[in-house]
């Protein structure tokens, strides 16, 4: 179901249309789009929702929801990302059923372990570098807390925040199975290359 | 009618939505509502909550469930039909720019799907999917008007329920003065959210409403 390691999922920019740059981030090697819009619309969010899940089976890539699983069910996405405060595992399980993978976003290796005794599928470990992406209340964990993480628990750990194809091979070597980005893609100036150069970052490291 | 609760039993006529001002800890307001509600009386209810996680708003939906209701009570959730599926509650009301009735509707068929309509080519979009209900205003100046805009006013409230056979609520500065005029211009109902605040008056309030609009109605 999930993608093979290493591989690095595309989240969506807040700020910027969704759908061409998932494309972007698909054809520069993306195993995963993670469409995350708190500003916008149910209708909005369903049009991209679909637009991107089928962008998505076409690269052979999973289309993964940000919070909404009523979105997910909708579009027949892969699957969903839910944040601390979002709708509890259980009660996403039960909706989504067994085939569905569902992320969970933790900040701590205590977080990370319930997510895992929850049934998540994966886990979205951050931030493990200062980012701008998202205003962050507490402090970078860096790459030992990481290393940590991983020998805690063995679902595959997508890494988050602050990473660049330049630091993104350390942290599969510290043991992330994945690692998630936003501004590295959305903002560079051809995000198709920066997500190809991310991609052969991390399979360099991974060889 | 597509929901097999209103093929049993016809929509009761008042709405409540709630505040808008829950905190993440208690949900106070919205919970004393409902166990004042009066239990011979059947109501709409809409969590509505736009500050709250969805985590928060399972919780409180899930809270508001366990209290013991009139068996014709409907529980609905503001556009989230995942939170509604999740805390059992009968249905799902969708602002204008929602996801579709026409899309959700087959994930949970079930479910009573209600569509905000503030205008006749919203509720002909609402009627086409296959809304159960419409909810529209503000018929009348309100301090929540903020949320929906400016008044639309009785006129505009007949016209529209005189174009659909869907129920209407009407929604939007109600008293239980001017309800039964809302009645007598074809809304199906009234819905409010400021009227029902005042939790000492919340039961006389509800029952006044229920006699003004029809002395005989359920």
């Amino acid at each position: 179901m999930m993608p093979h390691p290493p591989f690095f999922c595309f989240i969506t920019d807040e700020t910027l249309c969704p759908v061409s740059l998932a494309e972007h981030a698909l054809k520069g090697g993306a195993g995963m789009i993670q469409l995350r819009h708190k500003q916008a619309s149910g209708s909005q969010l369903f049009l991209w929702a679909v637009t991107i899940r089928k962008l998505c089976r076409q690269y052979r890539a999973l289309c993964i929801i940000n919070d909404r699983v009523d979105i997910a069910m909708a579009s027949q996405a892969d699957g969903v990302h839910l944040g601390q405060q979002d709708m509890p595992i259980e009660a996403a399980r039960k909706l989504l059923g067994q085939d569905r993978i569902i992320g969970v976003s933790a900040s701590s290796i205590k977080e990370a372990m319930q997510a895992e005794k929850d049934g998540a599928n994966y886990i979205g470990f951050g931030h493990i570098f200062p980012t701008s992406s998202k205003e962050k209340e507490y402090a970078p964990l860096g790459p030992e807390t990481l290393r940590q993480a991983a020998a805690h628990i063995s679902l595959p750990i997508v890494a988050i925040g602050g990473i660049s194809h330049e630091n993104a091979a350390s942290l599969i070597a510290s043991g992330a199975s994945a690692v998630a980005v936003i501004s590295a893609v959305s903002r560079a100036t051809d995000p198709t290359l920066a997500a190809h150069n991310l991609l052969c970052a991390i399979q360099k490291s991974h060889s | 009618m597509h929901s097999n609760r209103t093929k049993t039993a016809p929509l009761p006529r008042i709405y409540l939505v709630s505040s808008g001002v829950e905190s993440a800890e208690n949900g106070k307001l919205l919970l004393n509502q409902l166990t004042r509600l009066p239990r011979s009386l059947s109501c709409m209810v809409q969590i509505r909550e736009k500050k709250l996680s969805a985590k928060e708003l399972l919780t409180l939906a899930l809270k508001a469930r366990e209290i013991e209701l009139h068996e014709n009570t409907l529980l609905l959730m503001n556009e989230r039909l995942d939170l509604a599926l999740a805390a059992s509650l009968d249905g799902v009301h969708l602002p204008e720019n929602a996801c579709s009735v026409k899309v959700l509707r087959p994930l949970a068929p079930k479910l009573i799907y209600g569509c905000s309509a503030h205008s006749l080519s919203a509720m002909r979009i609402a009627e086409e999917a296959g809304a159960d209900y419409l909810l529209f205003g503000p018929v009348f100046d309100t301090p929540s008007k903020r949320v929906y805009g400016a008044p639309q006013g009785i006129e505009k409230l007949e016209a529209i329920c005189q174009a659909t056979s869907l129920p209407v609520f009407a929604l939007g500065g109600i008293t239980p003065k001017n309800a039964p005029l809302c009645m007598a211009k074809g809304a199906y109902g009234i819905a409010a959210l400021s009227l029902f605040q005042d939790s000492f008056r919340f039961a006389d309030t509800i029952e006044e409403l229920y006699f003004n609009m029809n002395p005989s109605c359920p």
